[in-house]
């Protein structure tokens, strides 16, 4: 130990230590000359005598400093300082390198931080490889009936059947179920005792062993536990710890305080721990989790007792060693079980019923399922960048290299060891790519946030983290590294391997050669995949035009939407309509205001709510519909055209016959072309008690996808009238002009009905249906600034090869000027090679577009194959940039002094 | 006079012993007096004694200190240590068993 801090202390005075070192040795020298005089020699011959018996004085000196072991680090930095100054001098290369390699490795490194954080990241709980969750696709939010839209394959359950599986279902240490979709319904929170507003907030429904199941502990208080989640248990809540943390100053006597919750007491008995986000990544993570008993008083979630609905997903820690193939088998015959005491399940339904296990340790994957396809094209993508940018690079550095040439030869026939040249090298290339390394990583962590900003566009509390991992950082790292090392050192390498005295005789007298071959493939390289990635964001951009632009049978201008829930704010099933009618008039009452739709929900939100359909007398039909109850302006206020009878209408009331509108889908789906639908009669969700008449057709407006459009059977119910739809939670204000404020006019209406009627979330129409296309803007934005990257990438690798050409050719370009050659015509032959290497890459990279897009073509929106404008345009940018990058070196070859030139022979 | 290098490795012992015997000297006085104790048969490359000394150093077998001559010159004085005096029992038994061994081989007849 002692050894290593008088090593340590050396080094950090390491001028003395010479210095002394120098006097030492001096004192010596002089001693013994001394004593030569002394003996009788003169001083020359004594001086000498000193000399010869002493050794070899810098030899010694050196010895006498290595032997500290401080050497290595002393030519490290030496090769440093050289590498800086060496860089320094050139600083467009410099420069032009560390932005490559940023740029190439930071999107990279951006694109896999998401990826990361989304795909491959369990949930911050113990021991997620346990976790199993039963299902295999993201359900959302409440159905019944058999499922046919995936072929019996079901991922969400109702409570009557997680409560068998948890019973029949030892294999399990723990069964847990959640809410499948609460995100779409709010809870109203406020403080007792404070003047907070009642605010909507993230309740999530849980079974009472949720936190055992993924064996967390409290931050504060206590979790949740099975004594919570029975029916009459006092209602309690537990917060999660980031709303415990932001809202309220992570007070500690938040704990045991009581909440108003949709305007009910709730006791919060403790808070759940730091980093748990909730079983899945979420935009909106929960900020409190609820027992699952206590949802019928609290969020008066209608029939989510019922044993047919299903709202829950299910994740369960298996016991060690257990197989889940045959715990699959075993969860499917119990779910064929619970099936066929359903009257609505046919027997065929009962055959095709199965579920599919999966890993749970990433939680219920709603989000992963959502930007899998998505993420694993940007990866792509960015590699691509990547490539092109070490392409780029590796012709950056070759041709750095081959002008060093002359350099390397001078120092070899100066006596340089091959092994100290190399070294050298390798600084500088690590050097370099160490810069870049850093300035990627700068350039990922502001591209992850780019990124994490386009997917959720508003949200704060996104559980993603745009810090890059450890991971990343190492793969930023290796990826520069590589590519420094063998595109530095190997060029200088064979530099330095020919004879020097060749290499310095021919010196710059080179007429043929120029660019090498291996640096024009590169750049051809480099224009075939910019044709690529280009062709890709011309065809993601048409895409999301094509979506935005599509015929969605609805009208936005002019347009509000407010969200209340009247459950929330303590309604029951006999006030509903009464508050109905209050609330078209109150907002009616609003200037400017035409129409007042009021619906469960409304069209482009996202929201479904799904019932298997039969008609009357044709029990072998049977489709899959959505519901939506509506007031009698709601058509017209959404901009839905009535095609045949009537619509909804202020006659249709608790007392006159149970009617429904369908939409066209509807009338495609059920019944023969050309079969009028009026007057027929259908029940929905096996309740034969109440069948609907069909008493008008109406437009297939949009309410979820774009690409649904035309296969989106729905019926309408009436508002005033039974159905198996819960209360209307959307109000549509169709005014007849802008209304800035219509926000605050809104949320002071809802006030001045019911204080306790919060406004939930308020939207203009348009905006509302902007956020549906947030992915693919996210990815016709991320497309296109990789397509410039791309593009920007080959125009300065195809500026580099031709101006170091033209450099090359100097003398060549002299001779032949002063042959006779014009101006004219030298830029014609520079900007040839410049536009060659460009058509050559753009013929590559066509076919290979044509490729690709059979690879993303689902992503894509009508759009089967490369468009002939993506085409057009990105051929088109491509011999811009060509022009651009030639035009330069064409003009500097064409001011060449044939005089000048040849004089610098 | 003839005068032998002194054998490979056996510096360390030389210079433990001088410092052992003497106490504080300078890098001259070392020098010097490993050549009087031989009888001038062993000669040292003089300067080899400076990395020598640097190692010596780093290992914290002997330590230095700067001080005045009697000519009145700065000059670096070395002291041995406790470690160095132990590594100067070692060296001494090793040199002592390797020189006993070939005492041996050449004797034996």
């Amino acid at each position: 130990m002692g050894e290593l801090m008088r090593r340590l202390r050396m080094l950090f005075r390491g001028r003395r230590f010479q210095a002394e070192l120098e006097e030492e040795m001096r004192l010596h020298l002089e001693l013994r000359e001394q004593e030569h005089a002394e003996q009788g020699l003169h001083a020359a011959a004594a001086r000498r005598a000193a000399y010869q018996k002493f050794g070899n004085a810098t030899l010694i000196r050196e010895r006498s400093y290595t032997a500290w072991g401080w050497g290595w680090l002393e030519s490290l930095i030496r090769d440093v300082r050289f590498a800086l100054r060496q860089l320094w001098k050139t600083p467009g290369f410099t420069a032009a390198a560390v932005l490559m390699l940023a740029l190439g490795i930071g999107a990279n490194a951006a694109i896999f931080t998401l990826v990361h954080a989304v795909l491959l990241k369990h949930l911050p709980v113990t021991d997620p490889k346990l976790l199993v969750r039963v299902g295999d696709w993201a359900d959302c939010c409440q159905n019944s009936g058999p499922n046919t839209w995936h072929n019996g394959d079901y991922s969400m359950f109702s409570t009557d059947t997680y409560e068998q599986m948890k019973k029949n279902t030892p294999e399990f240490e723990e069964l847990a179920a959640m809410q499948a979709g609460f995100e779409y319904r709010p809870v109203v929170m406020r403080r007792d005792g404070s003047q907070e507003v009642a605010k909507p907030r993230m309740g999530e429904f849980v079974s009472g062993n949720y936190f055992r199941m993924f064996g967390l502990r409290a931050a504060a208080g206590r979790l949740l536990s099975d004594a919570d989640d029975v029916a009459g248990a006092p209602v309690i809540a537990v917060m999660s710890y980031v709303t415990w943390k932001d809202a309220y100053n992570s007070d500690a006597s938040v704990v045991g305080s009581t909440f108003w919750m949709n305007t009910r007491p709730v006791t919060v008995v403790g808070v759940a721990p730091e980093g748990f986000y909730g079983d899945r990544i979420s935009s909106t993570p929960p900020d409190f989790y609820l027992p699952i008993a206590t949802i019928p008083d609290q969020a008066g979630g209608k029939g989510f007792r019922d044993p047919t609905q299903n709202w829950l997903d299910i994740i369960g820690r298996v016991k060690p060693g257990t197989a889940l193939g045959p715990l699959q088998e075993k969860l499917s015959a119990e779910l064929k079980q619970v099936h066929s005491t359903d009257p609505e399940f046919t027997a065929a339904d009962i055959a095709k019923t199965h579920l599919v296990l999966t890993a749970g340790g990433a939680g219920t994957q709603s989000m992963q399922k959502d930007y899998a396809s998505n993420l694993k094209l940007l990866l792509g993508i960015s590699g691509l960048v990547l490539l092109i940018a070490c392409a780029n690079m590796a012709n950056l550095l070759l041709v750095r290299g081959m002008g060093r040439k002359a350099e390397m030869s001078v120092r070899t026939a100066l006596g340089a060891m091959r092994g100290r040249i190399v070294r050298q090298l390798l600084t500088e290339s690590l050097l370099l790519a160490g810069m870049g390394g850093a300035a990627a990583l700068a350039v990922s962590y502001g591209g992850a946030r780019l990124l994490l900003m386009l997917a959720f566009p508003g949200e704060q509390h996104v559980s993603i983290s745009a810090s890059p991992s450890l991971e990343v950082l190492w793969f930023a790292l290796g990826v520069s590294m590589l590519t420094g090392v063998m595109f530095g050192v190997a060029p200088a390498l064979m530099g330095a391997k020919a004879a020097p005295a060749d290499v310095l005789r021919s010196g710059a007298r080179t007429t043929a050669g120029g660019a090498s071959l291996l640096q024009r493939t590169l750049v051809v390289l480099q224009a075939a995949l910019s044709v690529v990635l280009l062709v890709g964001a011309g065809l993601f951009a048409q895409s999301l035009g094509r979506l935005q632009h599509a015929d969605m049978k609805l009208e936005s201008k002019n347009r509000y939407i407010v969200h209340i829930n009247a459950q929330a704010a303590g309604y029951k099933d006999d006030q509903v309509a009464a508050l109905y009618r209050t609330l078209e008039d109150r907002f009616h009452a609003i200037p400017g205001v035409v129409k007042v739709g009021v619906s469960t929900f409304t069209p482009m939100e996202g929201n479904n709510d799904g019932y298997g359909i039969q008609l009357v007398g044709q029990q072998d039909v049977y489709r899959d519909a959505t519901n939506i109850i509506v007031n009698p302006e709601y058509f017209d206020s959404v901009g839905t055209r009535v095609l045949m009878g009537r619509g909804i209408t202020a006659q249709d009331t608790a007392t006159t016959p149970h009617v429904a509108v369908v939409n066209e889908d509807f009338v495609k789906a059920i019944f023969k072309p050309g079969e009028n639908p009026i007057g027929h009669r259908f029940i929905a969700g096996g309740n034969a008690a109440t069948p609907y008449e069909i008493a008008g057709v109406v437009q297939g407006t949009s309410y979820t996808d774009v690409r649904k459009i035309g296969a989106h059977p729905m019926y309408f119910g009436a508002l005033t009238q039974p159905s198996e739809a819960g209360y209307a939670g959307a109000i549509v204000l169709e005014t007849s002009y802008p209304v800035s404020d219509m926000e605050q006019i809104a949320g002071r209406t809802l006030m001045g009905i019911n204080p306790n009627l919060a406004l939930q979330k308020f939207e203009r129409f348009d905006a509302q249906i902007a956020d549906q296309f947030t992915h693919e803007r996210m990815l016709a934005t991320l497309m296109t600034l990789f397509g410039g990257l791309a593009l920007l990438l080959a125009t300065v690798g195809l500026y580099g090869v031709t101006s170091y050409a033209v450099a090359r050719r100097t003398t060549e370009i002299g001779i032949r000027m002063a042959l006779g050659a014009h101006r004219g015509g030298v830029v014609a032959m520079v900007m040839c090679s410049a536009l060659l290497q460009t058509v050559l890459g753009i013929l590559i990279g066509i076919p290979v577009a044509y490729y690709g897009v059979t690879l993303v073509r689902s992503q894509l929106y009508e759009l089967t194959t490369v468009s002939g404008g993506a085409l057009a345009v990105a051929i088109g940018a491509l011999l811009v940039a060509a022009c651009a990058a030639g035009i330069i070196p064409a003009q500097r070859a064409a001011s060449v002094d044939p005089a000048r030139a040849l004089r610098a022979e | 006079m003839q005068r032998d290098e002194i054998p490979p490795g056996t510096l360390y012992l030389l210079i433990l012993k001088t410092l052992a015997r003497y106490g504080v000297l300078h890098g001259y006085e070392i020098a010097n007096s490993i050549q009087q104790s031989s009888d001038e048969v062993l000669q040292v490359e003089e300067g080899s004694l400076y990395p020598a000394l640097q190692r010596m150093l780093i290992k914290g077998w002997v330590t230095a200190e700067w001080g005045v001559t009697a000519g009145n010159r700065r000059a670096r004085y070395y002291k041995l240590t406790a470690a160095g005096r132990k590594r100067l029992a070692v060296e001494v038994s090793q040199f002592e068993r390797v020189m006993g061994a070939i005492t041996r081989v050449i004797q034996t007849t």
